[in-house]
């Protein structure tokens, strides 16, 4: 019993901390509570079943289209709500985020209806059924599988990115401070957009690795992944991409457990709570630098 | 704008004759009022919001918890003791702010977004207890048959005369009209006091400047746990008129949608600005009604407004972030750009 609600729980811990990524990069880069983000891995979700039903794509290019899709709509996000707002104090830049999230959610529940959608089962290959490991009376599947091997190295991938690219150091650069890196020459819009896209495209393959786990989609579903990835993020110290990784594999652990063992009831609190705890008791996380407020 | 305030000079007790009136009149409909209460309860929750992010700019993002916290303190309090509302509205108030203290006490020391944060997860962990705790609340079943405001003077005509029963229970919308226009009337002059005592004053000092506020000697932590308990206490305020208006209460009625609808309100009346919340109550209301008629005749659900809202927020907050009566400073709220263009306008119409 345990060791099941462990492997559920890595499971639902590596979708979260894939999710707390685009959070917490983005917040390290600009400072901003990213709220339309739940919305773009619920996108992630819609999309690739739409290229999969309505343009009958073969699995791998649906996933990598809505990736690509989402990765652009970040942009966009940022670019038609963000960017103008850049300078403006950050209570307006906070709504703003607030009222793209109700936007694409509506928008979602206009595109396809507010009933939950399952995912295109047929579309799975058969071997995502079989069991990959057992010991005793614990099964992974190769769906589970499946989902811990794409999730870590898409995560060793972004490590990658941050610390080996150009365009990692100008984002590292930028969180450290966004003037002095615009006089270095860096592009600072084009560092934003990139940090949003990698984030988005991300965030993108959560959702579609969620709504073929539990095999059901739904426009609110962005909602309350994204709050619990934020928890994740704050949890490991926001602006930490480390933090939020290891932010998002605690918290789903804890959150199956607490389920399991405490109150089912209750188990989207555990995020909540551990959320404010954290922020009280420990603003910087478990692996940030305390947070100051930039003037 | 300053023209359209002086304007109301002379035509506002015009405008208060004819509200006072208005139900009374031929032309009075069930469903105006209805709406016109609802306006109401929504103006009182902007006024109480308006007191964080307005007078002490901190952000709050789980105000309705507390709205949620009185109407169901109410909403109890009336099915199991049967309670007469008089009673109740301190009850519920005092109940309201003093989970904002407990809920400020730790959390006013935080930083910007930190502190939204907290709001906003125990507003979502209050709809948690209340859809949970099916002992106490009925969970998602809600709590239908909550008694009707009453106004009992028995006691009172009693005492002139044997033969009298002075009971008054209210039915349809008019009393509640006219109880909440005197709900609105007295939060709106209780709060017009403050911005002018000391208390006010040092609300704005911290907003404006929290650090030569603490330099001048303005204890910077017990006035803000001072403006949490007050703008709590009458976020539950509203939430105990609602319970007993409306008769039903349910956990989802105290989304965090409602929260953000509210600091709309606050926001696109301008912050700080007292008049500016009621304006932006009767604003969000008024559109969100227009819109569930209208939408349907162009095809689209009415659920479609909500993504109307989210659109019409996005935009104001583009072209003028500090809504339309702001009362904050410019260097505050407006961003460089805007005050820029403010400035290359009025040289052009200087020069």
């Amino acid at each position: 019993m345990l060791e099941q609600q462990l492997v559920n729980g890595l499971t639902l811990g590596l979708i979260y901390a894939l999710i707390a990524v685009g959070y917490t990069m983005v917040y390290g880069v600009i400072e901003l509570i990213n709220f339309a983000h739940g919305e773009v891995y619920m996108f992630g979700a819609f999309l690739c079943m739409t290229f999969l039903t309505v343009f009958g794509a073969p699995l791998i290019v649906a996933v990598l289209l809505s990736m690509a899709c989402c990765a652009l709509m970040g942009v966009l996000l940022d670019v038609v709500a963000y960017r103008p707002l850049r300078n403006a104090p950050r209570l307006a830049a906070l709504i703003t985020a607030i009222g793209m999230s109700i936007f694409l959610q509506n928008l979602a529940m206009i595109i396809w209806g507010s009933r939950p959608l399952p995912f295109v089962k047929e579309a799975l290959p058969a071997f995502f059924k079989v069991t990959a490991l057992s010991f005793g009376d614990v099964n992974i599947s190769w769906m589970q599988m499946t989902i811990y091997i794409v999730a870590i190295s898409l995560m060793i991938l972004l490590n990658v990115i941050i610390t080996k690219t150009r365009t990692g150091t100008a984002m590292r650069a930028l969180a450290q401070n966004r003037v002095c890196a615009s006089l270095m020459g860096i592009n600072v819009n084009r560092v934003i957009a990139f940090t949003f896209a990698l984030g988005s495209g991300l965030g993108a393959m959560a959702g579609i690795m969620v709504s073929m786990f539990y095999n059901t989609m739904y426009p609110t579903m962005g909602y309350n992944a994204g709050v619990k990835a934020f928890a994740a993020a704050v949890l490991g110290g926001i602006g930490s991409v480390p933090g939020a990784m290891f932010g998002g594999v605690v918290l789903g652990i804890a959150e199956t457990l607490g389920a399991g063992y405490v109150s089912s009831p209750y188990r989207d609190g555990v995020a909540y709570a551990i959320m404010i705890l954290v922020i009280i008791l420990r603003p910087s996380g478990l692996l940030g630098r305390a947070v100051t407020e930039k003037a | 704008m300053r023209g359209v305030t002086a304007l109301l000079g002379p035509l506002k007790y015009l405008l208060l004759a004819a509200a006072l009136a208005y139900p009374l009149t031929p032309v009075s409909d069930v469903y105006v009022l209805h709406v016109v209460v609802l306006v109401m309860v929504y103006m009182v929750l902007a006024m109480g919001l308006n007191i964080l992010p307005g007078f002490c700019g901190l952000l709050d993002l789980g105000y309705v918890g507390f709205y949620g916290i009185g109407a169901y303190t109410a909403g109890l309090l009336t099915l199991n003791y049967d309670l007469s509302f008089w009673i109740i509205v301190p009850l519920a108030v005092l109940n309201g702010a003093l989970w904002g203290i407990v809920l400020g006490a730790p959390t006013l020391r935080l930083v910007g977004d930190y502190f939204a944060i907290v709001t906003f997860g125990f507003s979502e962990l209050v709809v948690l207890f209340l859809t949970n705790e099916i002992w106490l609340t009925r969970g998602p079943l809600g709590l239908p048959g909550i008694a009707p405001v009453s106004l009992d003077l028995s006691w009172l005509s009693r005492l002139l005369n044997p033969e009298w029963d002075w009971r008054y229970v209210f039915s349809g919308e008019e009393p509640y009209y006219y109880l909440g226009m005197a709900m609105v009337f007295m939060v709106y002059v209780v709060l017009r006091r403050v911005e002018d005592s000391r208390l006010g004053r040092a609300w704005l000092a911290i907003r404006e400047d929290p650090m030569a506020a603490a330099s001048t000697g303005v204890n910077l932590f017990a006035y803000k746990v001072i403006a949490f308990a007050v703008s709590t206490g009458i976020g539950a305020l509203a939430g105990c008129f609602y319970a007993r208006w409306a008769m039903f209460l349910s956990p989802d009625m105290f989304k965090f949608w409602e929260s953000f609808l509210v600091l709309c309100m606050v926001v696109l009346g301008g912050l700080g600005n007292i008049r500016g919340a009621l304006i932006g109550a009767v604003v969000l209301i008024s559109l969100g009604e227009v819109l569930r008629v209208a939408l349907p005749k162009f095809g689209l659900p009415a659920e479609t407004r909500f993504l109307v809202y989210g659109l019409i927020m996005v935009l104001i907050m583009r072209f003028r972030p500090g809504g339309f009566f702001t009362a904050v400073a410019e260097s505050t709220l407006a961003s460089p750009l805007i005050i820029d263009l403010r400035r290359k306008l009025a040289a052009r119409k200087t020069g």
